[in-house]
């Protein structure tokens, strides 16, 4: 890396404070290294602790916050030292980023520093997943956010809806995007997505792409005046921090759509509370008034369903399902525990798409419009 | 001949036959023309029928066992003689199939009377009636080689021997006559040819043709002088048999042997003229061993009988206090007591009851075991020094067990180890194995390699002829000079350590033991030891894998082989279970070592894992920093400086329980003994 550095150091970009701050952070990694070399001790950076072990439930705030706890990673310890290593190398790679003022993605990044380590066969990132958890590591360890250390993750999940918003600087009428809707990117933040006006009384968020594109086609969002967003699946940070300033900003409340199983659960659990692995991006990204429309386990005899829409739940799913019963949050409720124990009694789940058996549109013009009108929601 | 009837017909010549069976019309044989064909059957008759027994099975092992005999005999008689051995061992072939083997030593000579009888006549000899450690126990050996020797040429055995150099020599072509185990001499009108002492015998020696090494080698001009033989005995004896080289060869024998008597010096002279000399070690003579008399748990009741009648007189309590050893009067009054006969009755007059009731009273005694000063063990720090002498590697040890009994016979296990090393197909020079495969007897490469080399195992072959790239069918015989030097370079390259088995050397009072491995005790005794403890890898009823030799030695008085061609030592508890102690003991020791190269191995692993990151985090250091090469280079040499002395410390002073050991604390005990790496055996 020294080379490209050396070259492009002449042509640095304007570098905003909040650059100079990460730059610093990450200077600081460096200084460590130097100065633990010289008194001759063994370098290591202390790294805060990502695990189920380290996250605490706040129950005023009701969001899953990161605790104080760290994992030490030592350069002389045969476990850790490859990704002491890969460390740092992250660390030259969001400098040479920032410096230069531009962004990449996190596969970029993993093409950036990825190389033969001089006279061995042996690379410095085998692959994309041995890269993205020492990035997840730098954000916490320097307290930067993805976006400030100028990474971005591959656009997922889409949004529809009586909103207008400039996104780098481009007008953009969320009424107006076609089948395809507006692709939300991983990055939006206010400098980059700003919210101009809406009409919309709330966003209804469904779990993945085929279900949203049901909605878009039937129009629900201009006939109940919402806003209509997807994941694809569990959403990404983008998704998610977007629900978040819509439900914060604009004060819209957000209602899940997700299939009646532990996968949907959980979906809602990390739209809600936030997730253990980005416990430190809660404060941004958790709605703890997001709210669960369904799929409800009673649905299949509610809505009258046939037995063919049934899928088994395996064994693993019963295990997960009784894992997320367990969660700090789920356990004082009653109803989540009554939900989940009839899911498990039924012994099948349900997927939204299940609705279609009884009519195609049977979800968009009957089943959610009749749970907002009653406000049947499980929180 | 239960019912009553019969009990009192006449006990004579009418057979008497069961009223229910009927008499045959015509006996075909009576007893009185059974009895004019029955008569004695000479030992000498007996054993040139059944020569098998005597491990003359096979032409090639016929010349094995009389290189074998004749050398241990030589070894005994310089033993005992308290001269450090030389021996001269000459194979000549002399037609097809035939050898004639000649062995000489430096040993005290036989005295005229005594020549014929000792290589003329089976089942004669000084050690079958002492109990004594002795490599030779029945005095069947080397008058049935030269009675084998006689049977398939038709030559007779030839003897030289000098008991003094002012004395005449004495020369001898002998006969065994077959029917009456007597021997004939042939020379000198029946009498034996005597040669005159000094240079008249040289001359007479050469005039006669008679074969005879008159001088020990010079090895240094300068330091030694031109040593005259004084004395000495050679036997030559001329046979059919095979020479084949590897596995049960004579090479092997005499290199087994030097390993276990770092005393001796052998020159050999092979049939196609090869000369090596095993060279000693040692010039200290192992201690001479004390005749014993018999322990009274060692005995049986027949025994006992004809000891009590053979007797010379005197008290019941006198004759087992001088009969036996470890009975002291008290003891001989206990068992006396036990037996209820008086201390003071005669010995001859014992009848059949009280020798019954005097047998169960010895058993029953607790009597202590017998003295060990009647075997020799080779010892720790000789086994040390054979081993590192004959065989390559880097760890050597040993272990000699305190002495034991078994059926009231001392005896004292030793084992010895080398671990590492080069494997016996890297050994061997091109020129060697060219005549490997021309002797070879074998039907298919494979097997070639299999018999020649040893601890190679089936793999390990295969692996071999892969890399060689021939088939392992192949006939060794037909193999063409590329194909060899192709097998060559294989045998040189491919490393075996992996797949290669434990060797056993397996000994009895210092001879090698070359046949019949599964059914001997020491065998046994190896694969029933758990070495994956130790170490090494090892399949169920497997011998261990690995560049291993183990020298097992069983020295006793009276080594219990399983037959008359002494080639397995039987498998007596007691024998076993001290076999079981030596071999852990070495075992352990080597796992102390093997442990100690994992652990230098893991640390030069860990050193490597850290330096190869190091550049790395140098290189990111500098360019998160904008710094130049040189602190980049400074940076480098200082977390390398920390990385050498973090293995460093882990190397020297840790442990895996992350207790500290010094180097020296490390107790492999006594008798150790580790080569480095390039070393050249001194």
């Amino acid at each position: 890396m020294p080379k490209k550095t050396k070259k492009t150091t002449t042509d640095t970009a304007t570098l905003t404070a909040k650059d100079k701050k990460t730059l610093g952070s990450i200077r600081g990694l460096a200084d460590d290294v130097v100065q633990f070399a010289e008194r001759g001790r063994a370098p290591y950076v202390d790294v805060p602790s990502r695990s189920l072990s380290n996250v605490r439930f706040n129950q005023s705030k009701r969001i899953i916050e990161m605790g104080t706890g760290k994992n030490r990673r030592e350069l002389f310890n045969l476990a850790q030292a490859r990704s002491y290593m890969q460390t740092l190398l992250v660390g030259t790679g969001c400098k040479q980023l920032i410096e230069q003022g531009k962004t990449t993605s996190i596969r970029g990044l993993f093409y950036l520093l990825k190389h033969t380590i001089e006279g061995t066969s042996e690379e410095t990132f085998d692959a994309q997943d041995e890269c993205d958890p020492v990035i997840e590591d730098m954000e916490v360890t320097l307290d930067a956010m993805r976006e400030e250390l100028h990474l971005y993750a591959k656009n997922a999940g889409a949004m529809v809806g009586p909103i207008t918003l400039v996104d780098s600087g481009d007008q953009i009428d969320c009424s107006r995007m076609g089948s395809g809707g507006y692709s939300i990117p991983s990055i939006v933040e206010p400098e980059i997505v700003e919210f101009k006006k809406h009409t919309a009384k709330f966003v209804l968020h469904v779990e993945k792409d085929t279900v949203w594109r049901r909605f878009n086609e039937d129009k629900f969002w201009r006939k109940h005046n919402c806003i209509l967003t997807h994941g694809g699946g569990q959403p990404p940070r983008g998704v998610r921090r977007m629900l978040h300033r819509l439900h914060y900003e604009l004060k819209l409340p957000v209602y899940c759509l997700l299939d009646n199983d532990p996968w949907g659960y959980y979906i809602y659990s990390v739209i809600k509370q936030g997730s253990i692995n980005l416990a430190y991006e809660s404060r941004r990204m958790a709605i703890p008034e997001a709210r669960f429309l369904g799929l409800r386990s009673d649905d299949y005899k509610r809505c009258q369903l046939s037995p063919s829409v049934q899928i088994r739940l395996n064994e693993q799913d019963t295990k997960r399902a009784g894992q997320i019963a367990q969660y700090a949050w789920f356990a004082h409720k009653k109803p989540w525990q009554k939900e989940i124990e009839l899911m498990i009694e039924n012994g099948f789940k349900l997927e939204v798409e299940a609705l279609i058996s009884k009519d195609i549109s049977y979800v968009t013009e009957e089943y959610v419009p009749a749970r907002l009108k009653e406000g049947n929601f499980l929180d | 001949m239960r019912n009553g009837s019969d009990i009192n017909s006449p006990a004579g010549n009418t057979p008497v036959i069961p009223p229910a069976e009927v008499e045959p019309r015509r006996r075909r044989v009576t007893a009185e023309t059974m009895a004019a064909k029955q008569r004695d059957i000479s030992v000498s008759e007996f054993f040139a029928k059944n020569r098998h027994l005597l491990g003359f099975d096979n032409p090639r092992k016929a010349l094995l066992t009389a290189v074998k005999e004749a050398v241990d005999n030589s070894l005994d008689a310089c033993e005992e003689a308290n001269i450090v051995p030389e021996i001269w061992v000459h194979i000549e072939a002399t037609g097809t199939n035939r050898f004639k083997v000649g062995v000489q030593d430096n040993g005290p000579g036989i005295v005229k009377k005594q020549i014929p009888l000792i290589f003329g006549k089976l089942l004669y000899g000084s050690k079958f009636h002492r109990l004594r450690m002795s490599r030779g126990q029945q005095g069947i050996g080397i008058s049935a080689a030269g009675m084998y020797g006689m049977l398939t040429t038709g030559k007779p055995v030839k003897i030289i021997s000098m008991t003094s150099p002012k004395k005449p020599a004495h020369y001898f072509e002998i006969q065994i006559d077959t029917r009456r185990n007597q021997p004939e001499i042939i020379n000198g009108k029946g009498d034996g040819e005597d040669i005159p002492a000094g240079e008249k015998g040289h001359q007479y020696i050469a005039d006669h043709g008679i074969e005879w090494v008159s001088h020990y080698p010079t090895l240094d001009e300068q330091s030694r002088h031109h040593h005259e033989l004084r004395r000495g005995t050679r036997v030559t004896i001329e046979l059919e048999g095979r020479y084949v080289r590897g596995r049960g060869s004579v090479d092997e024998y005499l290199e087994q042997t030097a390993i276990a008597n770092p005393h001796v010096t052998i020159h050999y002279v092979d049939p196609d003229g090869g000369e090596t000399t095993y060279s000693r070690s040692t010039t200290q003579l192992p201690p001479e061993p004390v005749e014993i008399k018999p322990h009274p748990y060692g005995i049986e009741l027949g025994q006992l009988v004809t000891m009590l009648k053979s007797s010379h007189g005197g008290t019941m309590s006198q004759f087992l206090t001088t009969s036996f050893s470890r009975v002291s009067s008290g003891l001989a009054q206990r068992i006396c007591e036990a037996a209820k006969v008086s201390t003071r009755a005669n010995p001859h007059r014992i009848g059949r009851q009280e020798a019954d009731a005097l047998y169960v009273a010895i058993q029953n005694t607790k009597i202590p075991p017998p003295a060990t000063n009647c075997i020799s063990p080779i010892g720790e720090a000789l086994i040390l020094k054979g081993l590192h002498h004959q065989l390559p590697g880097e760890f050597f040890c040993a272990a000699t067990r305190p002495p034991a009994v078994y059926r009231g016979n001392p005896f004292v296990i030793e084992v010895g180890l080398a671990y590492g090393g080069a494997s016996p197909t890297q050994k061997v020079t091109l020129e060697a194995l060219t005549e490997l495969l021309e002797e070879s007897d074998a039907r298919s490469l494979k097997q070639f390699l299999l018999t020649t080399f040893d601890g190679i195992g089936a793999a390990g072959a295969e692996k071999i002829l892969a890399q060689a790239k021939l088939g392992t069918r192949q006939t060794p015989a037909k193999l063409k000079e590329e194909d060899i030097v192709q097998l060559y370079a294989a045998m040189k390259n491919v490393n075996l350590t992996e797949g290669q088995t434990m060797q056993v050397l397996r000994y009895a009072n210092r001879v090698p033991l070359q046949f019949q491995p599964a059914a001997c005790a020491i065998t046994q005794a190896v694969i029933a030891t758990n070495w994956r403890a130790y170490g090494l890898a090892q399949s169920r009823g497997q011998l261990p894998v690995g560049p291993i030799t183990v020298m097992v030695h069983m020295a006793s008085v009276w080594v219990p082989f399983t037959s008359e061609s002494k080639e397995a030592v039987a498998a007596y508890p007691e024998i076993l279970r001290e076999l079981r102690l030596g071999l852990q003991a070495v075992g352990r020791k080597l796992a102390i070592y093997l442990n100690r190269r994992k652990r230098v191995r893991q640390e030069g692993e860990r050193r490597e894992v850290f330096l190869r990151y190091l550049g790395e985090v140098a290189t990111a250091v500098a360019a998160i920093k904008n710094s130049g090469d040189r602190s980049r280079k400074e940076l480098y040499g200082r977390l390398v400086d920390i990385a050498n002395r973090k293995t460093a410390v882990a190397d020297t002073k840790l442990d895996d329980r992350g207790k500290k050991i010094e180097e020296a604390a490390e107790d492999f005990g006594e008798n150790v003994l580790i080569v480095n790496g390039d070393e050249v055996p001194s």
